[in-house]
């Protein structure tokens, strides 16, 4: 299993939870943060298959 | 004799400000130090000097955010504020004894908390602010973490085709000083803001200024000086923690986190919220070594400075609760 992704997924779930308690006009950060956290867990993922094809190979 | 309390209050307050930057500031050099870009005591007088003129860049949102958002100001007296700071100073020791890097910024805000609630319960303290600050206790690290995390890739992939490497880390290592002064200069604006703020408050609650009144310049001024002279003598057991314990940097890496941090902590002051250094740097040290793969970042260390931050409010806060008990009692 990929732990960066897992990590990363959990981060953006943070991110997202902090949302609604972040002032008005700076909550577009955390929402960014979920945003950009899940985006590095995709790309994690694809680095760990890459990896893991390219071993048994 | 309330004014003799009064300098004297101001005189640990400044105390407070030379062990964070004993404390803290370590942080600053610790990147510098492990990719052995300077030495330890160059590193130490670089960090000094951006965190003594971090005052000409930033203003003084942080220090009016700890004055006037975090407990009523009516609430504030001299035994509240030394209870406060007292509480905090004896955590900061008890955590450096132990090669903590908990934050000297949560334990003042939860000495001053502990001490007002102590005097007059949890009605006075801020909601809203506190709320605030709370969110960015846990939002900072995370950022420190990303931009951490982005830049290192976007840099390793920027020169992944270039061949030199020594040239590339020559590049690098000059590029770290430019990040270690970066980081510096926030760490100086965001942190010696915050004993500008408990003095502040302790000028307004006693009618020595007016609230709406600026910082006035001579406390500007001193805080920054306690803060670089407490980064000058250093704290050599922390930079060790910091800089090769949660993980083997290159010159690339530090230069990543560093800026990473710098990012966060030039937005979080220019906003006037005052969040943990310590922790924006951690997460950005943590966010570069999980760019190479996770098992760079070594969790178990991670995860003990992880408790000294969940312990530092509570900690400190029973600190400042115990110390306004027996200034009371006098």
């Amino acid at each position: 299993m990929d732990r960066r992704a897992v990590f990363f997924v959990g981060a953006a779930a943070v991110c997202a939870a902090l949302a609604p308690a972040t002032e008005h006009d700076i909550r577009w950060i955390p929402i960014a943060m979920a945003g950009a956290y899940l985006v590095f867990a995709l790309l994690s993922i694809v680095d760990f298959w890459s990896r893991r094809r390219e071993h048994e190979d | 004799m309330e004014s003799v309390a009064l300098w004297l209050v101001v005189l640990v307050a400044l105390s407070f400000d030379f062990v964070n930057g004993f404390h803290d500031a370590a942080n600053s050099i610790a990147t510098v130090v492990a990719t052995r870009v300077l030495s330890p005591r160059m590193a130490v007088i670089w960090a000094a000097f951006f965190n003594f003129i971090a005052f000409l860049v930033f203003g003084t949102e942080v220090a009016s955010t700890i004055a006037k958002d975090v407990v009523h100001q009516d609430i504030l007296s001299i035994g509240v504020i030394f209870a406060g700071l007292t509480g905090a100073i004896v955590w900061n020791l008890i955590t450096f004894w132990l090669g903590l890097p908990s934050s000297s910024s949560h334990a003042l805000i939860g000495g001053m908390a502990g001490a007002a609630i102590a005097k007059g319960g949890f009605d006075t303290l801020i909601g809203s602010g506190i709320a605030e600050i709370a969110v960015f206790i846990v939002l900072a690290p995370l950022l420190g973490l990303l931009l951490g995390f982005g830049l290192s890739l976007a840099t390793m992939w920027a020169v992944h085709k270039y061949r030199r490497v020594e040239r590339l880390n020559r590049i690098f290592r000059r590029g770290q000083l430019l990040s270690a002064a970066a980081y510096s200069l926030g760490h100086g604006a965001n942190d010696a803001q915050k004993t500008m703020g408990v003095i502040f408050a302790l000028l307004i609650a006693q009618n020595e200024i007016s609230p709406n009144a600026d910082v006035p310049l001579w406390v500007v001024l001193s805080a920054h000086s306690a803060i670089a002279l407490g980064t000058l003598t250093g704290g050599w057991r922390i930079v060790k923690t910091m800089g090769s314990k949660l993980t083997r940097l290159q010159p690339v890496g530090g230069m990543a986190a560093e800026t990473a941090a710098a990012t966060t902590l030039f937005f979080v002051s220019a906003r006037g919220i005052p969040v943990s250094t310590t922790q924006t740097i951690t997460g950005a040290i943590v966010g570069v070594g999980s760019s190479n793969r996770i098992s760079a970042v070594r969790w178990n260390v991670a995860g003990r400075v992880l408790w000294a931050w969940v312990l530092t409010i509570p900690g400190a806060a029973a600190g400042a609760v115990l110390t306004y008990g027996i200034v009371s009692a006098f």
